[in-house]
């Protein structure tokens, strides 16, 4: 037990960062019934683009933002990919995230100095600074340790999830908001209003995208480096989180969507820490997680979504 | 106002499955008619509607609103100019939102959807007034989830919602199809009072002969994507629901059903 209290930081860390996943998801899959896939390339690049910038020195919450805009300019892509050549939307997902491995790594290349072979593990440290978002904004307000348990990032990733998660509930009660809502509900009902519903499709991408890039920047942040394959698997969390938030605290009416999805990407991560606490090998970490996931769809009742209520 | 110039509609086209629904087909509404079209399945009563709203595409031909070439105009382009209420009540609202919610969307319809606000107090009662309309006790929940009423109420606030912002005219799907005959009663009432008040031109598919009949300045039949039967003015309000049914059961028989 004391051994899980020790690791609350990492759980709580990755759990934050993935939170921001599992909301992307609350808006692609969850009111635009979505499936995107293509978050696990996105979460690369936002990793990319904040490991680049941070090591050439810009401010890492400017490098943040960057990290955001470049997820949204990939989920508009494949926004574009469904809504203008009208391509199945698991497709436009696979076709963006494949393209995004050669970005990723020419960016990669690019950006930094080195031996950059364009194989698939190469990967880039950047000159770790520890907590460099914390000293670019907080000088030294947050202790770095409280009962040797390290608090800055766990609480410098809680405030960007809340960030994020204000921000997207303001954005869902706007009346371009209402309008992606109701493209998720009854695309026929949006184009009666005189919409496209398709502009909905490429701004719940954007925003989706946006979010996964946001994601794995801070997830770059942790480790200190870039690695190509650590997109793999991104899309189980976030809907594990996504479902594990939503249905636990289905019955909850005063939590707001976006807040339950948070608690889930948490639980999911404590989950996955209490496992290797129980002795379970790293290697068997995705099979435990794909475990995980399907405990949540049976446990929420419903495998299916949609229908379960979007009020926020 | 309204002009179906020469089309043509076929589907599966190209394949042994082809079938040719509209032959230079036409059909020309005045602006202030309320026009109800019966038939029989398949005599392309809906598919007209489709024409008119941009669902259906015609392989030839041109679709004329006030003048102007809609042909290639898209669905919800034409949505500005041209509201519509489907059969299917789950259709025309949205049963995720509250019925307030629905009513901040629609009632800024034409307007961009930016990043405002979108519900803003100061309509509440004009949408508490437009509900008391209805007279189906629905002032009140303004906060329900649409999902939560009944498929009567629905469609009366589907009604409400397409006739909200000016449009030039009102396309009917069906309309009262999926609904227990008091309700459809009242959606009926409804739908003759708003086209009323609001000038509306209207078009109306119905399988209720007597609404047909009952409702609206044209009477139209249609059969195999011809137009057979047309009566407007005095030669409508003549006419017997008894004098309709007859027709009716003649082409029926001739199609076997």
């Amino acid at each position: 037990m004391f051994s899980l209290f020790s690791s609350v930081e990492v759980f709580l860390e990755t759990g934050l960062v993935f939170s921001l996943i599992a909301m992307g998801y609350y808006v692609s899959y969850y009111i635009l019934d979505f499936p995107d896939l293509t978050v696990e390339g996105t979460f690369v690049s936002g990793a990319v683009v904040f490991g680049i910038m941070v090591s050439k020195g810009i401010n890492p919450w400017l490098a943040l933002i960057v990290s955001f805009l470049a997820g949204c300019v990939f989920g508009t892509v494949t926004g574009l990919l469904k809504v203008k050549l009208k391509i199945r939307s698991l497709l436009c997902g696979i076709l963006v995230s494949t393209a995004l491995i050669s970005v990723n790594l020419v960016v990669v290349s690019g950006g930094m100095s080195g031996d950059f072979s364009g194989q698939s593990n190469s990967s880039i440290s950047y000159g770790r600074v520890v907590n460099t978002l914390h000293d670019a904004f907080f000088g030294d307000i947050i202790p770095s340790r409280v009962n040797n348990i390290p608090l800055r990032n766990p609480l410098i990733f809680l405030i960007v999830a809340v960030a994020c998660k204000i921000l997207l509930d303001m954005y869902l009660k706007t009346k371009s908001g209402l309008i992606l809502r109701a493209s998720g509900d009854n695309g026929q009902y949006v184009k009666m209003l005189g919409v496209d519903p398709g502009k909905s499709t490429v701004i719940g991408l954007a925003i989706g995208n946006g979010y996964s890039a946001v994601a794995g920047a801070l997830y770059t942040h942790i480790s200190g480096n870039v690695n190509q394959s650590m997109g793999i698997g991104m899309i189980v969390i976030g809907l594990a989180s996504l479902i594990i938030g939503t249905s636990l605290f289905k019955r909850v009416r005063f939590l707001k969507p976006t807040t339950k999805v948070i608690f889930g990407a948490v639980i999911y991560q404590a989950c996955l820490t209490v496992a290797q606490k129980l002795g379970v090998p790293s290697a068997y970490n995705k099979i435990i997680m794909a475990l995980i996931f399907t405990l949540a769809l049976i446990f929420s009742g419903k495998v299916k979504l949609k229908g379960v209520s979007t009020k926020c | 106002m309204l002009k179906l110039d020469n089309i043509n509609v076929s589907f599966n086209k190209g394949t042994v499955d082809e079938a040719i629904l509209f032959d230079n087909f036409n059909f020309e509404v005045s602006k202030g008619e309320f026009v109800s079209i019966v038939g029989s399945n398949g005599s392309g009563k809906t598919t007209t509607l489709n024409l008119i709203c941009g669902t259906v595409t015609p392989d030839s031909g041109a679709v004329i609103f006030g003048g102007k070439d809609i042909t290639k105009l898209s669905e919800h382009k034409r949505a500005r100019f041209i509201g519509r209420v489907f059969q299917d009540p789950k259709l025309g609202t949205c049963s995720n939102l509250t019925v307030l919610e629905n009513f901040a969307l629609a009632d800024n319809k034409n307007k961009p959807y930016g990043l405002t606000v979108a519900i803003s107090k100061k309509r509440l009662d004009y949408y508490r007034q437009l509900l008391s309309d209805c007279n189906m006790g629905l002032e009140d929940r303004l906060n329900v989830q649409i999902g939560a009423l009944s498929g009567g109420q629905r469609q009366a606030i589907a009604l409400v919602i397409a006739g909200m912002t000016k449009v030039d005219m009102l396309i009917l799907d069906e309309h009262t199809a999926a609904l227990d005959p008091k309700s459809s009663e009242t959606i009926m009432q409804l739908t003759d009072k708003q086209i009323k008040e609001n000038d509306l031109t209207a078009i109306m598919v119905t399988h209720n002969l007597r609404y047909a009949v009952e409702y609206g300045s044209r009477l139209i039949m249609m059969d195999k994507g011809k137009i057979i039967l047309d009566k407007s003015g005095e030669e409508k309000k003549n006419t017997k629901t008894q004098d309709i049914l007859h027709i009716f059961n003649e082409i029926s028989i001739e199609c076997g059903n």
